[in-house]
């Protein structure tokens, strides 16, 4: 099985299991650019997982997943940790942030981890931040922030080197509706006005609302919901 | 505030401790482990006072030195014991020949029979040594067939060498301590109280508090590991209604529970530590387990003092902390560290010491209570300037690199628990600076030259038996790894047959043998030389004039009855003046060539061989042994050494030594179980850092330098505050302020290989903490 033609990152039989436990059973995937995917399911169903490896940082225990043309399999652990610094970005239920580090410092760390100088990855740093509206927050530290704040500040981070794919997992699985709304809507747009792929892991269906397109993982398997209707 | 109130608080934490499934039990195993070996270390040092006193009672128990007192006669119930001590690479193997002149004769303690001749009883170790094909060198030395082995009581430690053998030829006399005739074993007479030497109770005193304020920091230390996680929790006690007071309480319930963990765990680590030690030997020093007791009053002040420690730490530890509900822990900038308390300590510790200054050994008395005061105020300043120190200085600190970053911001946020980190090495290194100063400044008045150059002498072989010189002399010239040797013998001239008025020493040699002693301008076998002593009164010069007659082996009253051999200073003697560097110390008095000396006089002389040995040739000197034991059973064979240094004075360096050891690796210990906590502790920001893409490497330095950086400043505060103490103790002792740069840089050093180690040794966790299985939820 080839994957759908013009797809950016797809997947297709994947199988991974953690000791005893199937995390993804025979699951497929595929996105396009700009387009935004909603992969949903209850606890526990692989959501997760499937994220982890379609960005590479997990590897299946079987299946393919092709990003660009390119098997991720068949990539070094280096060439994959570069790929996640330069061409993907992420944002976590809890924003991750590193809670030493300002938030500018925290939005810019991609950007020095590519090389950059501290300078010019803070200005590019702040823009974000202008965007997301959290320009404020620069000086202060992660625990001095609220926890919408802290996440727009994560979204912020994993827009700052303009990924291709955007991998968010669960990115408003902390926050209260008002906050979640206003974080989904930051994120989406600033994805679309940069032409970046979603992957939203989510079990909301307000949250998946802001997708294009939802898939369904329940036991290891996907279904993609467009495809079946 | 009531007792019911606070155990039930008290109570509660310590259920807390228990309850918090995988990971609280790793933290609780962490935090116990760390007490324990804190706990471990206390009870070896209480245990120390023991060990030494079991040492001396069983070396009294066996005691057979008479020291000149009067041979008492023959009898049914006595024992001639020869001494036939040896070294077998550098280690002391105490050796006695056993020959009983009766049926009641006593055994010496641990030894159930007497051996006969050809037979010996040996100690466990030294069996052991025989039988290995190392020490085939010694069996040649002690060829006796070997009849049962020394029990515990009748050794000093379990690693002892040692061995009773069988004689039939021993014959005892005054005017020789190498065969005594015993009635009993053991001290004759009671142990004299000996002045204490105030300067070695000043570097005892303070190798004590040098050595256990490390510990007892370590141990401040370790109840605190797991403190971000328990935070977290004391917030969600705080949701559900406990006030702030209550939650310092349950907080230090948990740290109870560590530190009551702990001590079980460092009992069972010194009972483990107890047999170990039974079978080990550190620095030549070895003990058997039953040594290792506990002082049960200072047993019950560690089991006290380490849980109080631990409630007293937390309850000050939280006053820093405001736990809140809702799950947050304020980590809003703390207020800064303020400098002027902090100085007090050190400042308070030179003040006690200050009125000590000068007293020297000449004017007695170190108070020890200043002593141990202004010491422990001193070190505990270390531990109370080290925060300031680090928060002021990486609040300086630009950012570099990302590794650099990430690091300087982790400090900046939390720099306590990154001092409290190296609190403990640096309150070591400060103190073993310090010790290690005064040790040098003192040295010299400890140690007394000899006067031996072991280039031009090896080895010095006295003899016990008289009339064997030549003989032996020869044989010492064909032993494997020897390049030369003289036969030096000495005896005494009276001017009366009996109880001479004046007398003076003779010397017998070869030329050779005479010109490594003196400037000689000519020599021939039968000439005399005089070397006239710088204190010889008109009595002695006038016996020493030639045609002057006298006796050799005069005859002392209540000694025994020498050989009194008519001699008259030959018309020929000729003055030489002693060589700078003789053979011998404080050379004076005749000087005979063999042939100037009446054969009949001979046997009156002690006959010393020094040899010189072929550096190249292994074992050298342990064929000289063996060529001694060979010659002569009684003979003395030792290396000469330039120097010879106070054994008290060694001990207490060895045991700094030693302790400096233990010290740094419980210290190196915490900082690793410290360590792992917090990357366990980061797990999850740790992965997530790996999936968007940041390389181990960065990850890895970042942890490197962030222990770098606070040891680093850590022993910058500890050599100075170790300098300022050293230079303080020097001038207590009266001793001209000396700084021994080597030493501080070696133990700057050793500071910082314990960092090393650490970071290596935290590297394999890091990375598998890095693994993306740390982002799963489920």
């Amino acid at each position: 099985m080839t994957p759908p033609p013009g797809s950016l990152l797809a997947a297709e039989n994947l199988r991974k299991a953690y000791g005893p436990t199937v995390a993804l059973d025979g699951a497929e995937f595929s996105i396009h650019p700009g387009e935004v995917v909603a992969v949903m399911g209850p606890s526990g169903s692989g959501k997760s997982t499937l994220l982890h490896c379609l960005a590479g940082i997990v590897p299946p225990d079987s299946g393919s997943i092709t990003y660009d043309g390119r098997e991720l399999a068949g990539m070094s652990d280096a060439r994959r940790s570069a790929l996640r610094r330069s061409e993907f970005g992420f944002v976590f239920q809890f924003g991750q942030l590193v809670p030493e580090l300002t938030c500018v410092e925290n939005v810019a760390l991609p950007l020095r981890l590519n090389g950059a100088s501290r300078k010019e990855a803070e200005r590019a740093a702040l823009t974000w931040m202008e965007r997301l509206e959290v320009d404020g927050l620069k000086g202060k530290r992660p625990g001095e922030v609220s926890g919408g704040q802290g996440q727009r500040v994560a979204v912020a981070r994993a827009l700052v080197t303009g990924p291709r794919v955007l991998f968010a997992d669960e990115p408003t699985g902390a926050l209260d509706s008002l906050n979640g709304e206003r974080v989904m809507e930051l994120l989406t747009d600033a994805a679309r006005s940069t032409n970046a792929a979603v992957v939203l892991v989510t079990h909301e269906a307000r949250v998946a609302a802001y997708s294009d397109r939802e898939i369904v993982v329940r036991d290891g398997r996907s279904r993609d919901m467009e495809r079946a209707i | 505030m009531n007792v019911r109130q606070w155990s039930r608080d008290l109570g509660l934490g310590i259920r807390f401790a228990f309850s918090g499934g995988r990971e609280g039990w790793v933290r609780m195993v962490l935090t116990a482990v760390g007490v324990g070996l804190g706990v471990t270390l206390l009870l070896l040092t209480t245990a120390l006072p023991n060990v030494l006193a079991a040492r001396d009672q069983r070396g009294s128990a066996r005691q057979d030195l008479t020291y000149g007192a009067a041979v008492p006669p023959k009898g049914d119930n006595t024992v001639l014991v020869g001494m036939s001590a040896t070294e077998w690479h550098d280690k002391d193997v105490r050796g006695r020949l056993l020959q009983p002149e009766g049926p009641r004769a006593p055994l010496p303690p641990g030894v159930d029979r007497f051996p006969a001749k050809g037979e010996m009883v040996v100690s466990p170790a030294l069996k052991e040594l025989l039988a290995s094909d190392g020490g085939k060198l010694l069996r040649e030395r002690l060829p006796d067939r070997i009849v049962d082995t020394i029990d515990e009581p009748g050794l000093v430690g379990s690693q002892e060498l040692a061995y009773y053998a069988g004689a039939d030829d021993l014959v005892a006399s005054e005017n020789s301590s190498r065969v005594v005739r015993l009635t009993a074993f053991g001290e004759p007479h009671p142990t004299t109280t000996e002045q204490p030497d105030p300067v070695l109770i000043l570097l005892t005193l303070v190798v004590f508090v040098v050595l256990l304020t490390p510990v007892a920091v370590f141990i401040a230390a370790a109840v605190r590991f797991g403190g971000e996680r328990r935070d977290r929790r004391l917030a969600a006690l705080r949701l559900v209604g406990s006030d702030s007071r209550m939650t310092r309480r349950i907080a230090a319930g948990e740290a109870l529970a560590g530190a009551l963990l702990g001590l079980a765990v460092g009992t069972v680590f010194f009972l483990i530590g107890r047999q170990v030690a039974g079978s080990v030997e550190v620095m030549g020093e070895s003990f058997f387990p039953s040594y290792v007791d506990p002082s049960p009053a200072l047993a019950l002040l560690v089991a006290v003092a380490v849980p109080a420690a631990a409630v007293l730490v937390t309850l000050l530890a939280m006053r820093g902390v405001v736990v809140e509900p809702l799950g947050v822990v304020r980590t809003a900038k703390q207020a800064r560290r303020r400098l002027w308390w902090r100085l007090l300590l050190p400042l308070a510790g030179l003040g006690m010491l200050y009125p000590m200054i000068g007293n020297g050994r000449g004017h007695g008395d170190f108070n020890q209570y200043l002593v141990i005061g202004g010491v422990l105020l001193l070190l505990v300043g270390v531990t109370a300037l080290l925060p300031w120190l680090v928060e002021a200085v990486v609040a300086r600190l630009g950012s570099g690199a990302v590794s650099w970053q990430l690091a300087v911001r982790r400090l900046q946020l939390s720099s306590g628990t990154a001092a409290r980190m190296v609190n403990g090495i640096a309150v070591a290194v400060a103190g073993a600076i310090a010790l290690q100063m005064l040790f040098a400044g003192v040295e010299s008045q400890y140690t007394r030259s000899t006067g031996r150059d072991p280039q031009r002498a090896s080895m010095e072989i006295d003899l016990s038996d008289r009339s064997q010189v030549a003989v032996a002399a020869r044989e010492f010239a064909r032993t494997e790894g020897v390049k030369a040797s003289v036969a030096i013998s000495s005896g005494g001239f009276g001017d009366r047959r009996r109880d001479p008025a004046t007398s003076a020493g003779i010397t017998v040699g070869d030329c050779t043998a005479l010109r490594e002693l003196a400037h000689l301008p000519s020599c021939r076998d039968g000439d005399v030389f005089l070397v006239p002593g710088t204190d010889d009164d008109a009595a002695q010069q006038a016996l020493q004039r030639p045609g002057r007659h006298g006796f050799i082996d005069p005859t002392y009253e209540g000694g025994e009855r020498g050989r009194e051999v008519a001699w008259t200073v030959p018309a020929g003697l000729r003055k030489v003046t002693a060589r700078r560097d003789a053979l011998q110390s404080s050379v004076s008095g005749l000087l005979l060539t063999p042939s100037a000396l009446p054969a009949r006089a001979a046997p009156t002389l002690y006959h010393q061989v020094y040899v010189r040995l072929d550096p190249s040739v292994p074992d050298a000197n342990e064929h000289v042994r063996n060529t001694a034991a060979h010659v002569d059973r009684l003979a003395n064979a030792w290396s000469l050494s330039p120097t010879l240094t106070s054994v008290k004075f060694t001990s207490l360096r060895t045991g700094l030594f030693i302790g400096a050891v233990c010290v740094l690796a419980l210290i190196g210990a915490s900082l690793l179980v410290s360590q792992l906590e917090q990357l366990r502790e980061r797990r999850k920001l740790l992965s997530s850092l790996v999936a968007f893409g940041t390389r181990r490497r960065t990850l890895g330095l970042s942890v490197l330098w962030q222990t770098a950086l606070p040891i680093a400043l850590g022993l910058l505060l500890a050599s100075t505050v170790g300098l300022a103490l050293g230079a303080v103790l020097l001038k207590m002792a009266a001793t001209p302020v000396t700084v021994d740069w080597a030493s501080v840089l070696s133990l700057a050093g050793a500071g910082a290989a314990v960092v090393l180690a650490v970071t290596l040794l935290s590297l394999p966790p890091l990375i598998r903490l890095m693994r993306p299985e740390g982002l799963r939820t489920e």
